[in-house]
């Protein structure tokens, strides 16, 4: 049995039209001797009525300020792709195909019990082969699964995988099914180069790494989920990236040893992001180290995830997402930390941005009696994005890095960051010149895009 | 067939069971050596300039560097030992403050995904300073972080984000 796993986005299944089209790659699959395995993503995208924003706008609409439990609001949001494997199982029949749709659970996908980013821990996948096995093309709803409690518990709880999902099912589903190959099925032709909103004419990789897929994914190129390519790696099953719109033959993920020229991918971004830098000059030293395990140490029990941390003589850094943002104002402007250790206690007072907040100024008030305080200025830049340039190995730098640095200067794109991994370097610039950057960085390097470096 | 049903479902057809994904948190710390540490400061103003020069005139002589990090004054970068000699003469013929601190360690978290884990790079660093080892340095990425101390202090270091790793995993 020739397992072959289709996964379907957003704007594949958005439309009757789409879903037509989306479903005679199903048939033809099928009548190329294929067994199909269909992974449908909810309806449209943002905005669109059944799209996974829709249905939470459904229950945070209800009152702002109460927060939903995360178990209900995994509840809610899996209907999305039951509503969407259900109308493409039907679509399917009506085309003579015939067609069972699947929750995550009923496909056998078990995860760990995190509600809304849960990680996929074993598919039994015995109700998806009895429905290859009666001649049904089973549709499962991507980006969902069950967890069962150790004590038990009818049912289990429907869990989802948060980010990426519905990509990560059908990997999994690929790896559990032993699947000749899984195709993601989107609205572009594979994996660009860049951005098709920065670079109209970027071009698309015939091939690329799961190393480099993994990377460029991470760094916001969102073709796939890097929770995908990662399954896909570790199982070695065949990955393709293609257009459900279009005949162009994609993207195929391979591995290293297959593509093994050192070669630039593509340039990527990510995040809307805003860059806090704690100036920490006038904190003795003796005081220093404990000052800055407290502020990690806030940050890690809210739960705030951070982005390219700086340690330097003079203090320390790191940017947060803009949704957390105004969680992490709430939390510092104002901040007081008596700080014990040393020779002496002394009191610190946190000040967010270049202005002092009402806040700040009645906590000095009330703090004089106490003596000196020692005031940290935070300086914020709000508006921050990463743009990254990728490669396949291991970049020569600081060549590339210059090279990138310099491009931008002359293009006066301030970077106020920067990091770099084996595969990639990443700069951090204002949000309004994201895509100038991500064109100037790509006309930098166009021609060695998909080249030899 | 109910979801609880699946899972106890008699069938002659094999079934591939996995542990798909990666185990969520820190999977493991390792510590790597031979590098050295270099901060240059108080660049001459327009510092975006200078630390371009800088790092051209540090590309120029073939010195590969790793984390490089903007300061406000300057910038700072990892090279290996064995270089460091070489960097040091090119910073000297700069007429660049610096500093260079050699026999220093970097010592990797590995945690899959970890800018998506919640609070989990902040929860690393609060670990990692209160182990009293002298972070001198720290990059990030989507699947580790570096962190370069003096060659003394990586096992201290280490200890203890294993030790974190251990109560996160509850093993």
């Amino acid at each position: 049995m020739a397992i072959k796993v289709l996964k379907f986005g957003g704007t594949s299944v958005a439309t009757p039209e789409a879903r037509k089209l989306s479903a005679m790659r199903v048939i033809s699959a099928v009548q190329q001797g294929y067994s199909p395995v269909v992974v449908v993503s909810a309806i449209g995208r943002r905005g669109a009525p059944y799209a996974t924003d829709t249905l939470l706008q459904m229950i945070r609409e209800i009152d702002p300020d109460v927060e939903p439990d995360a178990r209900e609001v995994d509840l809610l949001i899996a209907c999305g792709e039951i509503l969407s494997a259900v109308v493409f199982a039907h679509t399917l029949k009506t085309l003579g195909q015939p067609a069972q749709a699947f929750r995550g659970g009923q496909a056998g996908i078990r995860t760990d019990g995190v509600f809304g980013n849960a990680r996929i821990m074993a598919i039994h996948p015995v109700s998806l082969l009895r429905s290859i096995e009666k001649g049904f093309v089973p549709v499962v709803c991507g980006f969902q699964g069950i967890y069962v409690p150790p004590e038990g518990g009818p049912g289990g709880e429907l869990t989802t995988l948060g980010r990426g999902g519905s990509d990560t099912t059908a990997a999994a589903l690929g790896a559990a099914l032993k699947a000749e190959s899984v195709e993601i099925l989107t609205d572009v032709d594979g994996v660009k180069v860049a951005d098709p909103d920065a670079v109209p004419d970027a071009a698309t990789l015939s091939r690329i790494t799961y190393d480099e897929v993994a990377e460029i994914a991470h760094l916001g190129a969102r073709v796939v989920h890097p929770r995908a390519a990662e399954i896909a790696m570790s199982y070695q099953i065949p990955l393709w990236i293609k257009n459900t719109f279009s005949d162009n033959p994609g993207t195929e993920i391979v591995t290293r040893g297959e593509l093994a020229e050192r070669r630039l991918t593509g340039v990527a971004h990510t995040g809307q992001l805003v860059y806090l830098s704690f100036h920490l000059e006038s904190i003795p030293d003796s005081h220093r180290t404990n000052l800055e395990s407290r502020i990690f140490e806030m940050m890690a029990r809210y739960d705030i995830n951070l982005y390219m941390l700086n340690l330097s003589p003079l203090g320390t850094g790191f940017a947060v997402s803009r949704t957390q943002f105004p969680m992490v104002q709430e939390l510092l402007d104002a901040l007081v930390i008596p700080l014990k250790d040393g020779e002496q206690p002394i009191v610190v007072l946190m000040q967010l941005g270049n202005t002092e907040s009402q806040a700040v100024t009645t906590q000095r008030e009330l703090l004089a009696s106490l003596g000196k305080i020692h005031v940290v200025p935070v300086e914020q830049t709000e508006g921050c994005t990463m743009v990254s340039l990728v490669a396949a190995s291991q970049m020569p730098r600081p060549a590339l890095f210059v090279s990138v640095l310099r491009t931008l200067h002359e293009a006066k794109i301030p970077v106020l960051q920067t990091a770099d991994s084996d595969l990639s370097i990443s700069v951090l610039v204002p949000e309004a010149e994201c895509y100038r950057a991500v064109r100037l960085i790509h006309d930098r390097f166009e021609g060695d895009a998909g080249a030899l470096l | 067939m109910s979801d609880s049903e699946n899972s106890q479902f008699e069938t002659s057809i094999p079934i591939a069971e996995t542990a798909f994904e990666k185990r969520r948190g820190i999977r493991h710390v390792e510590i790597r050596s031979g590098y050295a540490q270099v901060h240059v400061t108080q660049l001459k103003v327009p510092i975006s300039e200078t630390r371009l020069d800088i790092l051209q005139a540090v590309g120029n002589a073939e010195i590969s560097v790793d984390f490089l990090k903007f300061t406000p004054t300057g910038v700072s970068f990892m090279v290996q030992d064995l270089v460091a000699e070489k960097t040091t003469r090119i910073l000297e013929n700069f007429g660049a403050m610096f500093s260079l601190a050699a026999n220093r360690h970097i010592v990797t978290v590995h945690a899959v995904n970890m800018r998506d884990e919640q609070g989990l790079i902040a929860d690393v660093m609060a670990h990692a300073i209160r182990s009293g080892a002298k972070l001198e340095h720290i990059t990030d990425m989507h699947d580790r972080m570096l962190i370069v101390v003096a060659a003394e202090e990586s096992e201290l270091l280490r200890a203890a984000l294993q030790e974190l790793a251990q109560g996160k995993n509850g093993n």
